[in-house]
């Protein structure tokens, strides 16, 4: 049956979606900040765990910790150089400079790791499970599960706890908040080392799927768009069903109709919901 | 309303909003025919430049490129330094312009000149349903929604047929334009220079009677202060919908004008070089200068033209120019200009007195630029 197949399937992609997106709903929910470099550090966590597994010859788990932390220490390098643009909450320029970020991270990725494209080697892949007639990989099963443990985790770091109401309160009003003595521009690099390290842990899970190529990234920008803004700005539930409902939607349009086509026909479904539900499809 | 318009633009240099204060201020007015007469010698001399270079085949092709991504950069700045909006979905009209131009030449064998209408007109149709997607959108939400246009339309034009998939369209045919007592058929970047050149000229005309048109203050007024703008009158969407209509075809001329240079068109002019190259060559030399984007455009060019390193490293140029000029001095090269002017003017006076009051509060008032020693 291929119907669900497709829906096994779709459900992997889609929580690969919420996964890159999670990031970046917490950088647009608590800090009111854009990163358009966000799918070239998906891109080089990735690649770091390509490089390291591959010439270091380090194990998938360690390699996929080593990717996290050497994409959060750019992401640390990237808010501490446009601090003053986030505390101005100069949102032009800073979509502009994040906008130059990717693309010196692809120049520069593309000169340390080369043009080819690179598998990478993850144990997990090599499971195959089946069930009924659809078929899937242990490391679509890990990607399910970390989306939901992402998700689950920041909604309750960000909803329960004291360190959440600290972050809340700086994307409220920043200026007051620092009235109570919180250094803003400390969450704000924060908020950004954790957006990194979310999206790099996405590329860590998600890209073993399929080869990886410098020149990845454009496209998991829009995947996280989509998510963002269909799912309510900044509404990490909203995010989390959107990524899933995306997914499904891409599998079915691309098993059923065209997969060349999936992604502009997913950008056709935002285009309609914003002329008609400009705040999103989630509802506050 | 009239007296604001006139009142931003007065100078032909509007106030800025980015809150440089006195930037502007000191710039002596030339008389009417004076400042004329500055016009024409500096287009004489812009026409003549390539000759007097030497004119050699790479100097005329870097002058055709220079005007080419000049052209396309204007359709930018005018949503970036007038409506203050960042479309990230420029390369969409540039390769409408160049596809649309080489589907009709190749594929049916149309004339440049009908040619370059449809290619406007595609470009103005796409931007109509863009800007009326994007009505109610935010900033960032505007952004968004244009670089994921671009994309699509990438996806779009390297998987259909129609359009040549990842190879492209080749073979357009020669730019063959009716000139007095037969043709003007263009054969070598150096024949391409006088059309590139004349149109570069217009559509320059076009951005200075922009700035001065009702349109244009109603753009920076809405920029500046979108409820002020709304209680005076202005219909704010209206005004960023029709600015965003007028500048898809300014930057899809441009692409009319490469499909001709190049003699084909290939998905990689929707790739994110050309979007950050028409960013970089308005914000770089400063934001809101009449001839900015040229400035930017010919820098940009005569670097990738004469001293590339390679197209990875010229990535990283280009990024990190993009990246440093915001970071370091968000009014470009204008800014820098600006502070050095400051600083000279004071150093006299503050040789006596180094802690005079005048000097931190200066410092503190000036830009970011100052933060560049």
């Amino acid at each position: 049956m291929k119907l669900l197949a497709q829906l096994v399937n779709g459900l992997a992609l889609g929580a690969g979606y919420a996964l890159l997106a999670v990031g970046w709903t917490v950088l647009l929910s608590a800090a009111r900040l854009v990163n358009f470099a966000h799918g070239q550090l998906y891109m080089v966590g990735a690649f770091v765990t390509w490089f390291v597994m591959a010439h270091l010859g380090v194990p998938y788990l360690l390699a996929a910790v080593i990717a996290v932390l050497v994409v959060a220490a750019l992401g640390a390098l990237m808010q501490l150089s446009m601090t003053r643009l986030t505390l101005d909450q100069n949102i032009v320029n800073l979509m502009l400079v994040t906008l130059a970020f990717g693309y010196l991270l692809q120049g520069g990725a593309a000169l340390v790791f080369g043009g080819n494209p690179q598998v990478i080697d993850s144990p997990l892949q090599a499971h195959t499970v089946a069930l009924s007639s659809a078929r899937f990989t242990l490391q679509d099963v890990l990607i399910v599960v970390m989306a939901f443990v992402m998700y689950g985790g920041t909604v309750y770091v960000l909803g329960r706890t004291n360190l959440g109401r600290v972050v809340r309160g700086v994307a409220e009003d920043p200026k007051l908040a620092q009235l109570y003595g919180i250094n803003a521009a400390r969450v704000y690099l924060g908020v950004f080392v954790f957006s990194a390290a979310s999206v790099a842990l996405a590329g860590v899970v998600v890209a073993p799927r399929s080869p990886i190529l410098t020149s990845i990234g454009f496209e998991e920008v829009i995947i996280t768009f989509l998510v963002v803004v269909l799912g309510g700005i900044g509404n990490l539930k909203g995010g989390l069903v959107v990524g899933l409902g995306l997914g499904v939607f891409v599998a079915l349009f691309g098993a059923y109709v065209s997969p060349a086509y999936a992604m502009a026909a997913a950008f056709a479904v935002l285009l309609v919901v914003l002329v008609v539900r400009p705040q999103g499809l989630g509802t506050r | 309303m009239t007296v604001t318009s006139s009142d931003h633009t007065a100078s032909g240099q509007p106030v800025s909003a980015t809150g440089t204060p006195g930037a502007i201020g000191g710039r002596r007015r030339l008389g009417g025919p004076l400042r004329a007469l500055g016009w024409v010698a500096l287009l004489i001399v812009g026409y003549l430049l390539p000759t007097l270079l030497g004119g050699g085949n790479q100097i005329y092709t870097t002058f055709v490129l220079v005007a080419i991504f000049a052209i396309m950069s204007y359709g930018n700045d005018v949503v970036l330094s007038y409506l203050g909006e960042v479309s990230l979905g420029h390369t969409l009209f540039w390769a409408a312009g160049a596809y649309t131009t080489a589907m009709v030449t190749v594929r049916s064998g149309w004339a440049p000149l009908p040619a370059l209408l449809l290619a406007l007109v595609v470009a103005v149709v796409l931007a109509l349903v863009l800007g009326l997607a994007t009505l109610r959108t935010r900033e960032f939400v505007f952004s968004l929604v244009t670089y994921a246009a671009a994309i699509i339309g990438l996806t779009v034009v390297s998987s259909s047929d129609a359009l040549g998939g990842s190879d492209g369209l080749v073979g357009v045919p020669l730019l063959t334009l009716p000139a007095m007592g037969g043709q003007y058929v263009v054969r070598t970047n150096a024949d391409l220079w006088p059309i590139a050149f004349l149109l570069l000229v217009l559509v320059i005309a076009l951005i200075a009677r922009f700035r001065r048109s009702r349109l244009g203050a109603t753009a920076l007024m809405a920029q500046m202060n979108g409820d002020l703008a709304t209680s005076m009158g202005v219909d704010v969407r209206r005004t960023r919908v029709l600015v965003f209509v007028l500048s898809a075809p300014v930057t899809a001329l441009a692409g009319w004008l490469y499909a001709y240079q190049r003699s084909y068109v290939s998905p990689d002019l929707l790739s994110s070089f050309f979007l950050l190259f028409m960013l970089t060559a308005v914000i770089l030399p400063g934001r809101r200068q009449l001839l900015g984007p040229l400035v930017g455009a010919a820098l940009l060019t005569g670097q990738q033209q004469l001293a590339s390193f390679g197209g990875d490293a010229d990535k990283i140029v280009l990024g990190g120019v993009l990246a440093a000029v915001l970071l370091l001095s968000p009014n470009g090269l204008v800014g820098i200009w600006h502070a050095l002017a400051r600083r000279a003017r004071r150093r006299p006076g503050t040789a006596e007195a180094p802690a005079g009051a005048p000097a931190p509060e200066a410092a503190a008032s000036a830009d970011p630029a100052n933060r560049t020693h």
